[in-house]
């Protein structure tokens, strides 16, 4: 049981931060599709520093795996930059630049991931290693029974995206910007009314949503591999966007379906273990989630309701 | 030094393909009520657009309170302490009323000391307080998507008072409007002149000036026609001086009797989603060469009558009998084929295909038919475009350059509705069903389209006018239904009745059948 709820800790908050970069961006009015691509380029640009670090200066692990973490953020924001032209600079079809820059992200990482460890580091191989993240457990109230197990053996960053995900929160919720961000997406013309710059908004949005997929997807590759490889493109990214489709464009309840998502992740895996199935069944088992997802979606997407201007090109003239 | 808190001198404003202003010069005094008048691409919104700075004129000055200003955004015309109300509401449907209206200039207090908090407690109470002192009657908790459009439009007005404008803009404001509403929106817009606001009013409905304005300023395709005073001069001369030519809301009607029964519409009830019944028990008939024209308050009933016959709405039990044959259990496409037009209520979303050519949207009632489609499912678009021409000259439906091929939201309100009328009588049906089919447009097109009505009932068609506007119903209809709650009220002869009678009957005051 434990091993159940740590497991699927290390999931699910990975997965949340995901989302939550989603909902700023969707949540201005700006379909995106592109999670799962930012993810994959932050995930690499935090490979890439480590990488680089190591085989320099830099050896302190401890200080090495945030750094990753920071430039992570960095390059997802970086890669976002690119979306954020395509979509409101020339205004292209959010759902096709999108997909465009999943495709991107793919072959660019491996490319570059193959070419820099041949010039750089002298060898041929298509990852970048990772360390093994710090893991701690709380004293005391890791003591308690079944609700310790939350504080037990927890990876730092989920500490780290549990601050970040309560300032997004705040940021969403509470500030002007926020408030600002979420009438863009119902309706960008009250926020032109209002004298606001639409375009610069949704721009931030959609960094902000880089941001935040970098960090998921480097934590995503310190807990399931700890390296990059291009492995790590296994359709989180779209389980994220089914989390906050699921959870209704709202933080707290994509939290709960990141949650399910995790749980019933690890609980897969527990159960091919206790009934001692062959371990290409695991394969079977990673489409729990995405079966799950479709279930859901299937009774929740009627009466969930996206923003009301999602995907609409905004067009300063129009009546 | 003069009064004036507004002057426009010589705007102009040139769009890629048209002139919306050429050289207006307007002055606004301090604390009057100063009209803006004009048909439908006047030019009207552009002009208050330049003073809003949504817009920059392509020439010409703003001054205001004698002093020259440059406005290039909403910000800068909140500074002037300008605002408007647009014609389409901009307000966010998901977010309460107070964050409406505090949108863009959130008072904000420090939690914990460092992290600002938008103070919606504090925004709660001022919006509240405003709402008091200008009776308007709104909460500011609600959302935004739970208000009627009315409340939203106050919401408009707060938002506004909250920046401390003193020169209101109303563009078209009462386009949205029940009667009932438009009279408090009235009450109110005198209310914020008699506290000292100064106040711009677009609107081509020439019973409203004359009831509120003080002075009205007509355009003309873009140039200024004439300032008037209002208590010195005629909605008669407004309108012509707005047209440009001399109007007759007269209808010309002949006085053969009836034909055969076209329509009969035996005990229909209808149910919303919600399960609240819509229609109780709703029959009547309408015969050839007659218009029957339904009255009532919005609301109450008549669209449903409307969807029902043309089979967007399912009854749960009647019977809907077209030249005697039941059409009940018809598809849209099979009614429409069996003789029925419908020029629907909302013509952006029913109506038009809005982004398609005006040729597509001509022939979207025959398109699958031969000559406009083969044998083999490949449409002919010359048929289509030589088709349209024809509609286009017959109708006078005004469009760009591209003729057939304009894209119909560029099209203005009038001539869009124009189209939708073109295309409808062109498919020669026994019954024609028109919702509000002036709802938004001005006189010169009223007067087109009213025409048309008569001419198609002279004709021998069967009519059903649903109409909020009680006027266009007392001067078109032959027979009258007034509606109340889903059940009808009274069917009489429009000679045997007042305009004051029929909204007696539209209060639900007495029945009588
Ligand atoms: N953003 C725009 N781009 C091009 N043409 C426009 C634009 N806005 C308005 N127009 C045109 O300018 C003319 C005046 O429009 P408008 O000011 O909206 O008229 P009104 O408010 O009097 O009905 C119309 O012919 C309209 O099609
Ligand atoms: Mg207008």
């Amino acid at each position: 049981m434990n091993n159940i709820i740590i497991e699927s800790m290390a999931f699910t908050l990975p997965l949340f931060i995901i989302a939550i970069g989603g909902i700023f961006c969707e949540g201005s009015g700006v379909i995106n599709l592109a999670l799962e691509g930012l993810l994959g380029m932050g995930a690499f640009f935090g490979g890439l520093i480590v990488a680089a670090f190591t085989s320099t200066f830099i050896d302190s692990q401890s200080t090495l795996v945030y750094i990753s973490l920071f430039s992570a953020m960095v390059g997802g924001a970086l890669f976002a930059m690119l979306y954020a032209l395509i979509v409101l600079k020339f205004q292209a079809n959010q759902v096709i630049s999108g997909v465009v820059i999943n495709m991107l992200s793919v072959s660019l990482t491996a490319f570059l991931t193959n070419q820099l460890n041949i010039s750089l580091f002298n060898q041929s191989s298509n990852k970048f290693m990772l360390f093994v993240f710090p893991r701690v457990t709380v004293p005391f109230i890791s003591k308690i029974p079944v609700l310790g197990a939350f504080f037990t053996d927890v990876y730092v960053f989920e500490f780290i995206i549990v601050v970040v995900a309560s300032f997004m929160a705040y940021l969403l919720y509470k500030t002007p910007f926020g408030m600002r961000l979420r009438a863009c997406g119902d309706n960008p013309h009250s926020v032109a009314a209002a004298g606001k710059n639409v375009t610069r908004i949704r721009f931030i949005a959609i960094l902000i949503s880089g941001a935040m997929s970098g960090l998921g997807g480097i934590c995503f590759a310190y807990s399931i591999s700890t390296n990059f490889s291009p492995s790590i493109y296994v359709g989180y990214g779209y389980l994220a966007i089914a989390a906050y489709i699921f959870g209704n464009w709202k933080i707290s309840n994509t939290l709960l379906a990141c949650l399910i998502f995790g749980f019933a992740r690890s609980i897969g895996y527990f159960m091919i273990q206790k009934l001692s199935l062959p371990s290409s069944y695991s394969d079977l088992v990673l489409t729990f989630p995405y079966v799950l997802t479709l279930i859901l979606l299937l009774f929740f997407s009627k009466s969930n309701r996206a923003p009301r201007a999602l995907g609409e090109i905004y067009d300063k003239g129009k009546r | 030094m003069n009064n004036n808190f507004v002057e426009l001198k010589n705007i102009s404003k040139v769009f890629p393909n048209i002139v919306a202003n050429d050289d207006v010069s307007i002055e606004v005094k301090q604390g009057e009520i100063y009209a803006i008048l004009g048909e439908n691409g006047a030019g009207k919104s552009t002009l208050m657009s330049i003073l809003f700075g949504l817009y920059e004129p392509t020439s010409g000055s703003i001054y205001i309170k004698g002093e020259k200003v440059k406005i290039t955004s909403p910000l800068d015309a909140n500074k002037l302490h300008i605002g408007m109300v647009h014609q389409h509401f901009k307000l966010v449907d998901n977010q309460s009323v107070a964050e409406n209206i505090i949108l863009g200039i959130e008072p904000i207090k420090k939690k914990f000391g460092i992290f600002p908090k938008v103070d919606i407690e504090n925004a709660n109470k001022d919006v509240a307080l405003l709402s008091k002192k200008y009776h308007l009657d709104v909460n500011p908790t609600d959302l935004i998507q739970d208000v009627a459009v009315s409340t939203r439009q106050r919401v408009e007005i707060l938002k506004m008072l909250y920046r401390n404008a003193e020169l209101l803009i109303f563009d078209e404001p009462t386009a949205v409007l029940t009667p009932q509403e438009i009279e408090s929106l009235l009450d109110i817009i005198k209310s914020l002149r008699d506290s000292g606001k100064t106040i711009i009013i677009i609107t081509h409905k020439l019973d409203e000036i004359k009831k509120i304005a003080d002075r009205c300023a007509i355009l003309r395709k873009g140039k200024l026609i004439d300032v008037l005073d209002v208590a010195k001069s005629t909605t008669k001369e407004m309108a012509s001086l707005m047209v440009g030519h001399d109007i007759s809301l007269q209808i010309k009607k002949d006085d053969k009797p009836f034909g055969e029964t076209v329509l009969d519409v035996e005990k229909i009830n209808t149910f919303n989603k919600d399960g609240v019944q819509t229609l109780k028990d709703v029959s009547f008939s309408v015969k050839k060469g007659q218009i029957l024209a339904v009255a009532g308050v919005s609301g109450n009933g008549q669209v449903e009558i409307a969807d029902a016959i043309a089979g967007l709405l399912k009854t749960s039990s009647g019977s809907i009998l077209l030249n005697g044959k039941n059409i009940n259990n018809l598809s849209i496409r099979e009614r429409l084929e069996e003789g029925i037009s419908y020029i629907p209520e909302d013509r952006h979303n029913v109506g038009l295909l809005l982004d398609f050519t005006l040729s597509e949207n001509l022939c979207l009632k025959q398109y699958y038919k031969e000559p406009y489609c083969s044998k083999h499912g490949v449409l002919n678009f010359k048929k289509f475009d030589e088709i349209s021409n024809i509609l286009i000259d017959n109708y006078d439906i005004r469009c760009g350059e591209e003729k057939a091929k304009t894209i119909v939201r560029s099209m203005s309100g009038g001539n869009q509705q124009k189209a939708i009328i073109a295309r409808e009588i062109h498919s020669n049906s026994d019954l024609i069903i028109f919702v509000q089919p002036t709802r938004g447009l001005d006189v010169g097109a009223i007067e087109i389209i009213h025409k048309r009505i008569a001419e198609l009932r002279n004709a021998g068609k069967a009519i059903l006018l649903i109409s909020l506007e009680l006027d266009e119903i007392m001067s078109l209809a032959d027979t009258i239904l007034v509606i109340y709650g889903g059940e009808v009220q009274t069917i009489k002869d429009a000679k045997d009745l007042t305009k004051e009678r029929v909204g007696e009957y539209m209060m639900g005051v007495h029945k009588s059948c």
